[in-house]
């Protein structure tokens, strides 16, 4: 539809610029004016999600393309590369979406509010760098930028423990980053070692078009150093203890766009980066990456039960819900390996719903800690055991709360079914494949698990007797803007709940075009 | 001509005082006069080479060097006033504030 | 021309569900006149679907069914999706009495809501939701929409169980006990949901689509391996029994009645609760594929029928008693539907067809006691409702001599108490002896015949049991002497209470005899003879004649009417003449049978123990993992790296000569290295 118009502008370069203009602008406004600050950064983050969204609706993605030389020196060539794809375009959808709402939810934000959308808009930049970049070196700066305006969002915005927790937050998934890097440099340059006379070049298409004359080993060696990195981003279980700890002491803010889009990362690069350029090595790590998804979804369930800190179980129910997104891409590879003539539409199916469950995750679990976030500075603490019988007081934080846990818990009618639908069905048909299909029951062992903790939790909070542990007297409910960011969402999930085409139709133009390992 | 070992012997023997005095003195004025004699030991050595070899390189390092020496002792000269301006000493033994 | 709009019934209340939610407070009633609106004109929709669909080519000698549907979604690999409704005989019978019910519910609870105020809304809402999520469960296509739509209701029942559950009337410890129940019964039925969801990860495997036209269709049956399918009905079993509260998820649904009576009514005895049996009626053609399968589901519904008949033997709480009640007679219905899907599946396999036509009487019996069930099941409810709105209790201790103060009450509650104890005539009488008839005739055939025999028996003892608890509850609470609560009751109830009454007890009395005027050529499924399409409806049936026959010459059910009345003479000893003291039989409340009955049979601490060790002890366990193993790990590898500096620090004593010292040593050494490599290597 806006084809003709989008064939003149280079949009793709405008929502890395937008942001980048956004943080610039807020950073400079200290003083009387910081408190303005917030209408610049929702007017940079809405003109992007205006964008965002014109998006959605171009017809010949062909066109989404832009390259731009950056360095060509000594046997390197390194690109500045934008592209999309129906992956690209729900992240970068959601991305657009979630900052622009944490923006509006952040309106009360009274500590230097312009260094918090600084960030916010530095964040964003970063977010929409990794999503489209189809450049490995590129791809990998982008990926250190959403790394350090997050650091300092928790260790300035935080909680008591915000020093800790940022740097554990930094450093782990820095050294996660690292080892992505030297995964990186080993695939751009075996890419060129295996091709004689070909320089170095950083370029997705470039190693991709190699990636067939890789070695075995390198591959499967190759591929666990890109998988740790990635895995620790997700996060997957044992690499995972960063993830509560940082969302414990974050500001919901940063909380929203951490467990929103910037854990999809990671599972973004597992099917952009480690899939395309290394698939020997994805399907031999096939049953290891199972086994991990799996242990995710248990452990990450049972983890979230025992919490007593509400903001602390939604964190470990993100663990679970990405360990969906894991199982997905895990019983792609599965059925390629194991079926006896693995069709390739059939092998679609687990990267199809992986990818709607990293939309439909992104969007619930902004609900959620935007409620866990009201929680704290509303009622000043978040620990189950204080609250209680709170829906008699505070009807619509009560309303939002639920249709979060709810639509988490994978109600039908909410997005997040659809996404754990169709993950366990393409594990059911992978499992069918392998034989096994008792391993199903770990899957609906989590679901059972998610009602259970989340029903128990909002037991506890909203209902039964009112609490008198702490003071309601003064407590309010939702404000406007914090109510407005909800309804939207809620709508959202609801609307693709109901008809979850509305995404499902960008992901199966992108996975007809995907190349599964092994078919 | 004078042969080159002898250039070569003295200046290791003046490099060797240098050492000895910047390991054994304690009052800092000394050690830096006895750095000063390790650098001229070295300048000695690239004036002998530039010498022997008909080259005009060592005598530009050794203006060089002198160039840098001067700007060494006069960061250290500061460095040290202000040291005994607060601990009223220069002895290097009591000035240990930069360890762990 | 009004069959095309099927998808409009369920969508109607959804609309007004956001409308009250929206709007409601602003609206007459808090949004009930709404809410009244929208049931009845899904009400109006039905009759004139159903009639159309009676009157039309496909039920009068077609394919017994029309169903349309657009694309939800697809998978890749072939797998569709789709949006629709499915028209047969099992959807009308349905959609009758769902929306008729809920329509008489609905204007009941503008009298017994009227002192919620603002709450009102909030009920209003969620009742039409819930209208909204049955009316798509019975019209829905295919099993993925019956799963949303049954979910769906499973949530309503979750907010509405727990409408109490902050701010309750009553007090802090009432507002507990419903928050509580509400967890269980969305966790228990939950449990059932999730095996469903199995159930159609299955079928979509093995038949790649779930919309019933091509599940049941009987080339792709054969086209399935066996035992797929036989998994698949063991899953879709297993929602059944969270659903309709079979043994060993039954216990939810006791502790449901914290839920306000009109919602206990609706949902957890007319029409919610239904749904289980419902899928295992229409899910039939896939369970007749396997004869054990079914004997598992009929012996389900045995042991369903007499442990809960047995805990409604002492209880004092009239909606418990009554809640007891809908456990056992649901037990009923999956018994008589295990006995007619074993006779078919033996009939099928033998071709036999008398015997495939014993088991579609099977069939019909278990639908037909559905639809009775609703009716004096509803009845039932809205009288207790009527009682406890009028005393304010639900202890029937309390109570007692209520009948001259509550007469219209007492009357259509005592047709109600008739019709569940198979009095003869009543409705309940037809469906019952026709459910026991069934199930004696299938323990004639098979292997595991005998075992019908044992499931019978347990029926006409639990058939005994329900007359007996039946009226005990009837006498407790309107004859004998005046209790505390009834010398404080208001009296008789408002009519927008007492008028859904009257109307109901006349179906509660009548509804059995449709039986004798076609009903069961509606409500039955044969093979086609020719196609092996599996027919709902036959559109003829075998009329009065038949069935009176039937039922008179057969000695069993004059055994069961003498054993109906023996239980309500009992009763009426007991408590209404006092003549016999129950306290008799078991030791004034000390035998140990009594106690078990108490504790209902100790399901709800095996509940605990389950949750408690293999939910929050495991959790604990991980918790205690996570802080110290894993998170351990990690802070361990930081702390040995800040640890090893801070022993390797002390190198640096601030003392420039040792640095110097140092330095030269090094040079030193490296220098000694280098000249004593370069001799070794023969240079120089």
């Amino acid at each position: 539809m806006f084809d003709e118009i989008f064939a003149e502008i280079p949009i793709l370069i405008l929502l890395l610029v937008i942001p980048l203009v956004g943080a610039v602008a807020t950073l400079f406004m200290g003083g009387e004016r910081q408190k303005y600050a917030k209408y610049v950064a929702g007017a940079f983050s809405g003109v992007t999600l205006v964008l965002a969204i014109l998006l959605m609706f171009v017809d010949n993605t062909a066109l989404l393309s832009e390259n731009y030389l950056w360095i060509d020196a000594a046997n390197i060539r390194i690109s500045f590369i934008l592209e999309m794809d129906g992956l690209s375009l729900l992240m970068v959808l959601l991305t657009a979406l979630l900052v622009f709402l944490v923006v509006v939810f952040s309106a009360s934000e009274s500590d230097r509010p312009n260094y918090f959308h600084t960030l916010i808009m530095a964040m964003e930049l970063g977010l929409m760098g990794v999503y489209l970049s189809a450049d490995y070196f590129l791809f990998y700066i982008m990926w250190e930028v959403t790394l350090i305006p997050m650091y300092f969002m928790i260790s300035w915005y935080g909680g008591p423990r915000r020093h800790y927790a940022a740097i554990k937050f930094f450093i782990y998934t820095h050294i996660a980053s690292l080892v992505m890097l030297i995964g990186i440099f080993a695939v751009v340059f075996e890419a060129a070692a295996v091709n004689p006379g070909v320089i170095a070049d950083f370029s997705f298409a470039a190693v991709n078009a190699a990636s067939g004359s890789f070695g075995e080993v390198f591959q499967v060696l190759v591929f666990g150093l890109l998988f740790f990195g990635f895995a620790v981003k997700m996060p997957a279980v044992p690499f995972h203890t960063w993830l509560p700890d940082a969302h414990v002491e974050a500001p919901t803010g940063g909380s929203v766009l951490l467990a929103g889009v910037m854990l999809k990362m990671g599972s973004y690069g597992i099917i952009r980066v480690a899939l395309n350029a290394l698939p020997d090595g994805a399907i031999w790590w096939a049953e290891i990456i199972l086994v991990v998804a799996l242990i995710s979804i248990v452990y990450g369930a049972y983890a979230c039960i025992a919490q007593t800190d509400l903001k602390k179980m939604v964190a470990y129910s993100s663990i679970n819900h990405m360990g969906m997104v894991m199982l997905g891409i895990a019983a792609s590879l599965l059925y390629v390996k194991y079926a006896a003539s693995p069709d390739a539409s059939i092998a679609q199916i687990g990267i199809m719903f992986a990818v709607f469950q990293m939309f439909a995750h992104g969007l619930v679990t902004a609900v959620l800690f935007m409620v866990c976030g009201y929680t704290g500075h509303a009622l000043g603490t978040r620990e189950i055991p204080l609250l209680g019988g709170l829906a008699g007081k505070l009807p619509a934080y009560a309303t939002f709360m639920m249709v979060g846990f709810m639509a988490s818990l994978g109600l039908p009618g909410l997005v997040g079914f659809w996404g754990e639908f169709g993950v366990i069905f393409s594990f059911y048909v992978a499992a069918e494949a392998m034989g096994m299909i008792w391993l199903i029951v770990f899957c609906l062992l989590s679901i059972m698990l998610n009602a259970g903790f989340y029903i128990w939790a909002m037991q506890r909070t909203l209902f039964g007797r009112e609490t008198t542990k702490i003071d309601l007297s003064h407590v309010h409910d939702v404000s406007k803007a914090e109510g407005f960011a909800l309804a939207v969402l809620c709508v959202i999930i609801a609307l693709f709940g109901i008809w979850p085409d509305f995404a499902l139709g960008y992901i199966e133009t992108f996975v007809a075009n995907f190349a599964i390992p092994g078919v | 001509m004078i042969p080159i070992e002898f250039f070569l012997m003295f200046s290791a023997i003046l490099f060797v005082i240098g050492i000895y005095g910047i390991m054994t003195k304690n009052n800092a004025i000394v050690v830096l006069m006895c750095i000063e004699l390790v650098l001229n030991a070295a300048n000695i050595n690239l004036v002998a080479f530039a010498a022997y070899n008909g080259d005009i390189m060592g005598q530009v390092f050794v203006v060089f060097t002198v160039a840098v020496a001067a700007c060494e002792v006069a960061v250290g000269i500061a460095i040290l006033l202000n040291a005994y301006k607060m601990k009223k000493t220069t002895v290097i033994d009591d000035l240990t504030e930069l360890r762990w | 021309m009004f069959i095309e709009y099927t998808w409009l019934i369920p969508v109607i209340p959804l609309i007004f569900f956001v409308i009250i939610g929206l709007t409601g407070n602003k609206t007459p009633k808090e949004g009930g006149i709404i809410a009244i609106i929208g049931a009845l004109a899904s009400l109006v929709l039905s009759v004139l679907v159903v009639y159309e669909f009676l009157t039309g080519p496909a039920y009068n000698g077609g394919v017994g069914y029309v169903t349309d549907a657009v694309t939800w979604f697809s998978i890749p690999g072939g797998f569709t999706l789709t949006l629709g409704y499915y028209v047969d005989g099992l959807t009308c019978v349905m959609l009758m009495f769902s929306s008729l019910i809920s329509l008489l519910i609905f204007i009941y609870s503008i009298g017994y809501m009227h002192d919620q105020g603002k709450r009102n809304r909030r009920y209003f809402a969620e009742v039409s939701l819930f209208l909204a999520g049955m009316l798509g469960l019975i019209i829905s296509n295919n099993y993925l929409m019956t799963f949303v739509f049954w979910e769906i209701m499973g949530l309503c029942s979750y907010l509405l169980i727990g409408f109490w559950s902050f701010r309750h009337p009553e007090g802090d410890v009432a507002s507990d006990n419903a928050a509580s129940a509400a967890k269980k019964a969305f966790i228990v039925t939950r449990l059932g949901d999730v095996s469903f969801m199995g159930g159609l990860f299955v079928l979509l495997y093995a038949f790649q689509s779930l919309d019933y036209v091509n599940l049941f269709d009987p080339a792709a049956i054969a086209a399935v391996d066996t035992n797929l399918i036989v998994l698949a009905t063991l899953l879709l079993f297993g929602g059944a029994i969270g659903k309709s509260a079979q043994f060993p998820l039954q216990d939810w649904l006791p502790d449901a009645m914290a839920g306000p009576t009109t919602v206990s009514a609706l949902i957890h005895a007319a029409t919610m609760v239904k749904a289980g049996v419902y899928l295992v009626a229409r899910s039939y053609p896939l369970f007749v594929q396997s004869a054990d399968v079914m004997l598992l589901v009929g012996l389900i519904g045995g042991i369903t029928a007499i442990l809960a008949a047995s805990m409604a033997l002492n209880n004092m709480n009239i909606k418990k008693v009554l809640a007891y009640s809908t456990i056992s007679q649901l037990g009923y219905m999956i018994m008589a539907l295990g006995a007619g899907g074993y006779m078919m599946a033996i009939g099928m396999k033998e071709g036999n067809t008398a015997l495939i036509a014993a088991g579609a009487a099977g069939y019909t019996a278990g639908v037909f006691h559905m639809f009775n069930h609703a009716f004096f099941k509803a009845l039932l409810f809205l009288g207790s409702g009527s009682v406890i709105h009028s005393c304010g209790t639900e202890d029937m201790r309390e109570m007692g001599g209520l009948g001259k103060k509550m007469k219209w009450t007492s009357i259509t509650m005592l047709i109600g108490s008739m019709s569940i104890a198979g009095f003869p005539f009543f409705s309940g009488f037809w469906s019952k002896d026709l459910v026991l008839e069934s199930v004696m005739k299938a323990s004639e055939f098979g292997p595991e015949g005998d075992i019908f025999m044992i499931i019978w028996i347990l029926g006409v003892v639990t058939a005994f049991m329900t007359a007996f608890y039946m009226f005990r509850m009837w006498y407790m609470t309107f004859a004998g002497p005046e209790g505390h609560a009834t010398e404080h009751s208001h009296g008789e109830s408002p009519s927008t209470m007492t008028v859904p009454l009257m109307l109901l007890s006349i179906f509660a009395f009548g509804s059995g005899f449709l039986i004798l005027f076609g009903l069961d050529g509606i409500i039955t499924i044969s093979p086609d003879s020719i196609t092996g399409a599996f027919i709902v409806g036959m559109h003829e049936g075998h009329g009065a004649v038949h069935y009176i026959e039937e039922l008179f010459t057969n000695p069993y059910t004059y055994l069961t009417i003498v054993l109906a009345l023996l239980g309500i003479y009992i009763a009426y000893l007991m408590y209404s003449k006092f003549s016999v003291n129950p306290g008799r039989f078991n030791r004034e409340g000390e035998s140990r049978l009594y106690k078990a009955l108490e504790k209902r049979w100790w399901f709800p601490q095996l509940y605990d123990w389950i949750s408690w060790k293999f939910g929050y002890g495991i959790a604990k366990g991980v918790d205690y993992f996570d802080r110290n193993v894993i998170d351990g790990t990690v802070n361990g590898l930081s702390g040995s790296v800040v640890g090893s500096g801070e022993s390797a620090k002390y190198v640096q004593t601030g003392n420039v000569g040792n640095y110097a010292s140092i330095v030269m040593i090094g040079v030193a050494a490296v220098f000694v290295a280098a000249l004593i490599l370069i001799y070794y290597m023969g240079g120089m």
